[in-house]
């Protein structure tokens, strides 16, 4: 990163090379502060995310590994003692896990991975960062904005950890946070709540600022047809983020009332806890809460796996030196995915009592909505067809993303069904169809991502070996951890159960695996620090990148420096000629054809 | 570089970037409003008996600040069209009105909610009013923001109306639309939670 | 959409409310209301047609001001 900085600085202060489009008032040497911390452009934000949001993942990750020992080896001391010293006799005295404790960290694990990890890498860091210099764009249309967008992220990430804290410690009602048992949970719930409202103002902030930019600075020439698909995914995300937040704010809003000003929106009457009647007006909905939750939370699975189809998609045509197969399709089935995604919410309540006619509009939708998905995943599969692939380390990671996001969507129809989902709702085998498609399908994408720029961004590649023993020891883990729950699941084991399910008979059967996904968990754990290693060591060691790496048709790639330039990222603006994946392009010279190259003569 | 389309539109779509984004972050703002509207409207019909707003709320009070909003718009359009014209001593009127009737709105609205804590009455008193103080209380807060703004482009910011007066004009205009969507939303707040 | 525009669409939707609420103290007096819901009846149909009027002369004085 230093590398980027001063290439940035250097084009600047001898303004030899940038002369003709920057002559106006950067010319002052800008503070540290305004370079690193509050700065308003693009790329340096991008960073900031990307950090920030890598962090998160390690601690969320780390919470779960914590977990895993209580599941494996339920009510025995934990190991390693100093830890268990560390985190004090509130939570594991005699380094026992408390019940109270694992609540915490389960409801603390989803919420960090889902909106402090995934979302901000995925969006904030990759989308902030690739986008404007995929189309050609000098900065977001509101730098200051987007600023502000990370900063108040960072305020929500520091407010959920400063949650741990509290009396009570951190929320404990699950990342869904279901009423009325967060409503009578301890502080930890109001601290997430306003977390969560910094979380949601941020994205909010980001989503108005991406979508803007997409529409209103795009370079010449570059049409929406000839977007890449990156930028296409993000453009639908950043909808998904504007439209499906505001309920869930809405829902804060109300639960923080109830909480706090003793209303009763998500209590009902007559409400006993403990043995004690509730002393409240009642007269409330639990499932009002259900149903604002999911009304978010589905568009936002999308949000979760849209930004990871974009960055598979540019790694694919890019190994495969051949156009995507279906642009066009698979453009217009990510729009109506965006569409759908807003009707099949309750597809997460089938068992609340809501009815048969409300269930089967539901059914109906979800069953429509998995066709996109499957359109999409179908032709990137089909883009492999008779390339000659090139195997780097962006790849295998991109290349995995298509079975394991299979298996994900595949093991989530069953769930989109009523009759089937009476069975399976609430276990494991719901937990194993969504960390397929987050963790074996986002989290190798958003990998595939950080090795594929990872050379823009810092001007030098990363380590293949250490990236390979990375891919293949997170993805024979990942496996490890998450096949067996659709076992354990089937057998009918509950999910959130301290004990990982010992007290039950029909869990006897499928309890040897519990230890078998611990202790993939934590294989999975040392499998990433060759990628720490990697990360690090690169930015310096690692061999020089030339401008185009990867021998990309993308304007990142093609149009700018690696890094790009401090400002403006671009020396020329870039002209769009064609499409957005020439790849051996018959006739042509080289094998592939720059969208800002003119037609050759 | 300079980012382009700041102030004027972008050709092919019509817009400056300012315009885009006010317009992006008011169909948010709906989705806000609206999931409040559905509570509202799932907690009635789900509960057994519901009270007349009118019964229990002060309509009078209520209308009058409807029309102080209506015509707050008013004065807002009319500052914007001032600057079109280049008549800024007229947008500083027309902008001191608006924010004079904000202030005139909110402190009703005070007037209104010290009653009812008087009487006893507060937002956990019933589901009505739950919904009553939160439906409104996230108008009021929308409606600060809103003075904030106005008077940040009446006072401070108004410099700008000679270093750059066309992005001045756009920077009132988003202001105005701004304040529109917190008109309406009243619009609908005041027959839905004090006449239904 | 502009300002203008907006502006329109509002004054439209307040002139609505004024219609519904002077149809709404119609109905209270023909309920057996009081004489007052009569003077809020014709109060509501007054602003009504004054908001008309006003908007009218909006459109008059903003014609050269684009709807986009
Ligand atoms: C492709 C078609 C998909 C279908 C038909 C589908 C269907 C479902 C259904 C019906 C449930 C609720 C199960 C239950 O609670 O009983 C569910 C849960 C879930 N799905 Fe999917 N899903 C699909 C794709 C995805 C994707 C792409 C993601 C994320 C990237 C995702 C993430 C989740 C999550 C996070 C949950 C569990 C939430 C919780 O209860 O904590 N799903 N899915
Ligand atoms: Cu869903």
């Amino acid at each position: 990163m230093s590398e980027r900085t001063k290439k940035g600085s250097g084009g600047e202060g001898t303004g030899a090379e940038s002369a003709p489009v920057h002559h106006d008032d950067h010319h002052h040497e800008a503070s540290f502060w305004r370079t690193y911390v509050f700065s308003t452009d693009h790329k340096v934000i991008g960073i900031q995310y990307g950090v920030t949001a890598l962090l998160f993942l390690l601690f969320g990750f780390t919470l779960m590994m914590l977990m895993r020992w209580q599941l494996a080896y339920p009510g025995q001391a934990f190991p390693l003692q100093w830890l268990a010293d560390l985190l004090g006799p509130d939570r594991m005295p005699d380094g026992i896990m408390l019940p109270e404790f694992y609540n915490q960290l389960g409801a603390m694990h989803g919420t960090i991975m889902v909106f402090l990890g995934v979302v901000p890498l995925a969006v904030g860091a990759f989308g902030n960062y690739v986008m404007p210099l995929q189309i050609g764009a000098p900065d977001m249309a509101f730098p200051k904005l987007n600023m502000a967008s990370y900063w108040v992220y960072f305020a929500g990430g520091v407010t959920m950890l400063v949650s741990f804290f509290v009396p009570g410690g951190a929320a404990n009602s699950g990342w869904t946070s279901y009423a009325p048992l967060s409503v009578i949970a301890t502080t930890g719930q109001t601290v997430w709540l306003l977390g969560m409202v910094l979380l949601i103002t941020s994205s909010l902030l980001g989503s108005v600022n991406f979508i803007v930019t997409i529409i209103q600075l795009r370079a010449e020439g570059l049409t929406f047809m000839r977007l890449p698909f990156f930028v296409w995914a993000q453009f639908v995300t950043s909808f998904l983020l504007l439209l499906a937040f505001p309920p869930l704010e809405a829902a804060g809003v109300l639960q923080l009332m109830d909480r706090l000003a003793g209303t009763s929106f998500f209590l009902p009457s007559g409400l006993v806890v403990s043995g004690v009647p509730l002393d409240v007006a009642g007269g409330g909905s639990p499932l009002l809460w259900q149903h604002l939750f999911w009304f978010l939370a589905h568009p936002e699975v999308y949000v979760l796996i849209l930004p990871a189809m974009g960055i598979v998609a540019e790694v694919i045509a890019n190994n495969t030196r051949k156009p995507l197969w279906g642009y066009k399709s698979i453009v217009y089935a990510t729009v109506f995915l965006g569409f759908m995604s807003f009707i099949v919410w309750a597809h997460h309540m089938f068992l609340t009592g809501m009815g048969t006619t409300i269930s089967t509009f539901f059914q109906t939708t979800t069953m429509i909505i998995s066709v996109p998905s499957i359109v999409i995943l179908t032709a990137l599969l089909l883009s492999l067809w008779g390339g000659s692939i090139r195997f780097n380390t962006p790849m295998l990671f991109a290349l995995s993303f298509l079975p394991m996001f299979g298996i994900g969507g595949l093991t989530g129809l069953p769930l989109g069904l009523a009759p089937p989902d009476i069975h399976l709702h609430d276990t494991y085998y719901v937990i194993g169809h969504f960390h397929y498609v987050v963790a074996p399908g986002t989290l190798m994408a958003l990998f595939a991502g950080v090795y594929y720029w990872y050379p823009k961004v810092t001007g030098r590649t990363m380590n293949e070996s250490l990236g390979k023993i990375h891919f293949w020891g997170s993805f024979i883990f990942l496996n490890g951890v998450f096949m067996p729950m659709f076992i354990q699941g089937l057998a009918g084991v509950s999910r959130r159960l301290y004990d990982g399910g010992q007290i039950y008979a029909h869990a006897q059967e499928v309890l040897y695996l519990n230890e078998v996904m611990s202790v993939s968990s934590w294989l999975l754990g040392l499998a990433q620090i060759p990628f720490i290693i990697n990360f690090f060591m690169s930015v310096r060691k690692g061999k020089k990148a030339e401008a185009n790496h990867w021998q990309a048709t993308t304007l990142d790639w093609s149009a700018t420096t690696s890094p790009p330039l401090a400002h403006g990222n671009f020396e020329t603006v870039p002209h769009v000629h064609r499409g957005p994946y020439e790849y051996s392009v018959p006739g042509a010279k080289r094998d592939f054809l720059p969208q800002d190259q003119r037609a050759e003569a | 570089m300079e980012i382009p389309y700041t102030a004027t539109a972008r050709p092919d779509t019509g817009l400056y970037n300012g315009k885009l984004g006010i317009w992006l972050f008011l169909a948010s703002e709906v989705m806000l409003f609206g999931a409040l509207f559905s509570s509202y409207i799932l907690l009635r019909v789900g509960a057994p008996v519901w009270p007349h707003g009118s019964e229990l709320l002060n309509v009078p009070l209520a209308t009058i600040n409807t029309v102080v909003l209506i015509s707050s718009s008013v004065t807002m359009v009319m500052s914007w069209a001032s600057l079109m014209m280049k008549d800024f001593s007229k947008y500083r009127m027309y902008m001191g009105f608006t924010i004079l009737l904000s202030f005139v709105f909110l402190v009703i609205k005070y007037f209104e909610y010290t009653s009812k804590f008087s009487h006893d009455i507060f937002p956990s008193t019933s589901t009505f009013y739950a919904i009553y103080f939160t439906m409104t209380g996230l108008h009021g807060l929308h409606v600060i923001g809103g003075i904030v703004v106005n008077a940040y482009l009446w006072g401070p910011g108004n410099k700008m109306w000679k270093s750059d007066p066309q992005r001045f004009t756009n920077r009132v205009e988003i202001a105005g639309l701004y304040w529109h969507f917190v008109d309406l939303v009243w619009i609908f707040l005041f027959p839905v939670l004090y006449l239904l | 959409m502009s300002l203008k525009a907006f502006h329109i669409l509002f004054i439209a939707l307040s002139v609505l409310l004024s219609i519904v609420l002077s149809a709404l103290a119609l109905y209270q007096f023909t309920l057996g209301g009081s004489g007052l819901n009569l003077v809020w009846a014709v109060t509501g149909i007054g602003s009504a047609i004054g908001l008309i009027v006003y908007g009218v002369r909006f459109l008059r004085k903003l014609r050269d001001v684009s709807f986009l």
